[in-house]
């Protein structure tokens, strides 16, 4: 990403819809631009900051195309915005523009597929804090699970351009292979690490991926994978390895204990229901620990995260 | 060049910039809006909630989603007594908008010793009485549906705001909200804003579990404002207009139309409380929209529509 033009203030800004299409089975791709100071504030955007997206004016599907499981919510009028991360950021001069994949989970979501070339989007961002690289790192591992591959995808181009000197290879699982949100299927997934997965080689990162169903890759646990990885590289300085992971919580916690038992820096990207994704409604709780005490703390998803360091977080099952 | 339009309101004896305040709950403690919008031009300002104590709030999920709004249960997650002095007043203090801190609490000492502490604070207005918080499970809404139990509390708290000006927030589920409004005017109140959050509850049917760990909370936005809009007119007519005490009418205001009916049902100020969530700079929208309305309606002052609801034709 280009920092240059980048500014680090969060605001309102509306971004014109480039492209808003279904790329595979199970997600959809809008591919936003922004100009003016929207561009500045987005050129600034870090893998795993956040957006919310204002759907509330967004028309309703027409009924032939709502899926069967969303008829009885698709009607309810969408108050809140909806945190997304972004994919994919690329600032030149003048525009940015930046991908958002995003599945049909409800009234929101549907609401999105409306979106057509041209049309106006209003969201607020960049918001949150991202992915951060500490000094000394020379092994970047990203873990994903699911809907979590869009901020690592972008994490893993943000590492190729401006770390190229990390090796970073990706580890990703799913609970079935058609619930990935990869826009390019390989023919077939190798079961080991391979750069058969495009998202992940046309960057460099060669990646294996872990189904629960064995629709693709190993059959179970991505954290399988990860362990195998960490067995089969003993030699690797700890402190020059970092984990980055962003998935469903049980994923994480799994993923934040191999990382701390290993004593392995490890940034895990979290989740939680949020109203306004600015502090202001202290909704997205997440449950820390504090250095030095047994009491724990709530912090603001939104404004302390939403990424955090593995150590910190006492991971539960909510939202999952 | 926009046309002159002097917005200021008379409160419970401050002069306003204009009648906009945000709500409790809603605003933080003001820095996290100020990316958004121009603080100093809202009429007031209401902290979240402040207790003795710092306070960690509930569990998530705490909040959902309905039709038309939302459900919260925070459980008045905040920084306690003096990490507020020490690290919140300071910003708060270069605020030029009318600031009023909530109070909450479990026992009436609590909410006294919060008083007392900030009564004598040159950038607090006034304070805020939270005795309709619908997710704690004790003090809150308890102190509020009982009206012997709101003119005791009110009374103890004016006694130790000294000077500054006292609101007391009612709740909106109780019988006869005019038998609150008179308790809390009968203690010593100089304002009273209504209405705060319904309790409400949302049952996901997949595990028949309710969607929030406190199992309730508080229902708000769009779907409540008809409620409060009766609730407003109910309370200036029957309590208010007569004992003289302003009141700030809250419940799903998003717009300046929105604002308007409450002016008119019997408000001197609004606060736009949910709408912030989703439109940052929703209050000094309203702020606008509220001085073109006047323009057009080619109305001299703000209090000439307040309670000026006419009979049904």
């Amino acid at each position: 990403m280009t920092r240059k033009h980048a500014s680090r203030k969060k605001g309102s800004h509306t971004g014109t819809v480039l492209s808003n299409v279904q790329a595979g089975e199970c997600f959809w791709k809008l591919r936003l631009r922004f100009d003016g100071e929207a561009a500045r504030a987005f050129a600034g955007f870090t893998p795993g900051q956040f957006i919310q997206f204002d759907v509330s004016d967004l028309a309703i599907p027409s009924t032939g195309s709502i899926p069967t499981a969303l008829l009885d919510g698709a009607r309810r009028n969408v108050l809140l915005r909806r945190p997304f991360s972004f994919s994919d950021v690329t600032a030149d001069a003048d525009t940015t523009t930046a991908d958002l994949l995003y599945c049909i989970v409800g009234p929101a979501s549907l609401r999105m597929t409306t979106l057509r070339e041209g049309d106006t989007a209003h969201l607020i961002g960049p918001l949150g804090n991202g992915f951060a690289v500490p000094e000394g790192k020379q092994t970047a591992l990203l873990v994903v699970g699911g809907m979590g591959l869009p901020p690592i995808r972008c994490l893993a181009k943000s590492l190729s351009i401006e770390h190229p000197d990390i090796e970073t290879v990706a580890f990703i699982g799913s609970r079935t292979v058609n619930a990935l949100p990869l826009e390019e299927r390989p023919a077939r997934f190798d079961k080991g690490m391979s750069l058969s997965v495009p998202t992940f080689a046309t960057l460099g990162v060669p990646s294996m991926v872990a189904t629960d169903d064995g629709s693709a890759g190993h059959q179970g646990p991505v954290t399988e994978c990860l362990s195998q990885w960490l067995r089969e590289n003993p030699d690797r300085p700890r402190e020059e390895v970092i984990v980055y992971a962003c998935g469903p919580e049980r994923m994480l916690a799994a993923v934040a204990q191999i990382a701390n038992a290993k004593e392995i820096d490890c940034q895990v990207s979290m989740e939680r229901r949020m109203a306004c994704g600015i502090g202001l409604c202290q909704s997205c709780a997440i449950e820390c620990r504090v250095v030095g005490s047994d009491e724990t703390i709530y912090k603001l998803c939104c404004q302390d995260g939403p990424v955090f360091d593995a150590r910190e977080v006492v991971f539960g099952a909510d939202d999952a | 060049m926009a046309e002159r339009f002097d917005m200021s309101v008379k409160f419970a004896g401050l002069k306003l910039a204009n009648p906009v305040f945000t709500a409790s709950g809603t605003c933080g403690y003001a820095d996290e809006l100020a990316d958004f919008l121009d603080v100093d031009a809202l009429g007031g300002f209401i902290t979240k909630s402040i207790t003795l104590k710092p306070r960690k709030g509930n569990p998530t999920p705490r909040i959902v989603e309905t039709d038309a709004g939302m459900l919260n249960a925070i459980g008045l997650a905040n920084v306690g007594l003096e990490r507020f002095v020490a690290e919140k007043l300071p910003v708060i203090a270069r605020m030029k908008s009318a600031v009023f801190v909530n109070v909450a609490g479990t026992t009436i000492e609590e909410y006294v010793a919060v008083v007392e502490r900030l009564a004598e604070e040159k950038a607090i207005a006034g304070f805020e009485l939270n005795i309709s918080c619908p997710n704690v499970k004790k003090g809150g809404i308890s102190f509020g549906t009982d009206p012997a139990q709101v003119e005791e509390i009110t009374r103890a708290v004016k006694k130790a705001c000294g000077s500054k000006v006292l609101i007391v927030k009612l709740a909106p589920a109780v019988t006869d909200i005019s038998v609150t409004a008179r308790a809390a005017v009968a203690g010593g109140a100089d304002a009273l804003s209504l209405i705060n959050t319904f309790t409400a509850m949302v049952i996901d049917i997949e595990t028949r579990r309710p969607v929030l760990a406190n199992r309730t909370g508080g229902l708000s936005g769009p779907a409540i404002k008809p409620v409060a809009v009766y609730l407003v007119n109910k309370v200036y007519r029957e309590v208010a207009r007569e004992a003289g005490i302003p009141l700030l009418g809250l419940g799903g205001i998003r717009s300046a139309a929105d604002a308007v009916e409450f002016l008119i049902a019997g408000a001197t100020a609004v606060a736009i409380g949910t709408a912030s969530f989703v439109e940052p700079d929703c209050a000094t929208q309203v702020v606008a929209g509220l001085r073109e309305y006047c323009l057009r309606k080619k109305i001299a002052r703000l209090d000439e529509l307040t309670g000026s609801l006419h009979e049904p034709a």
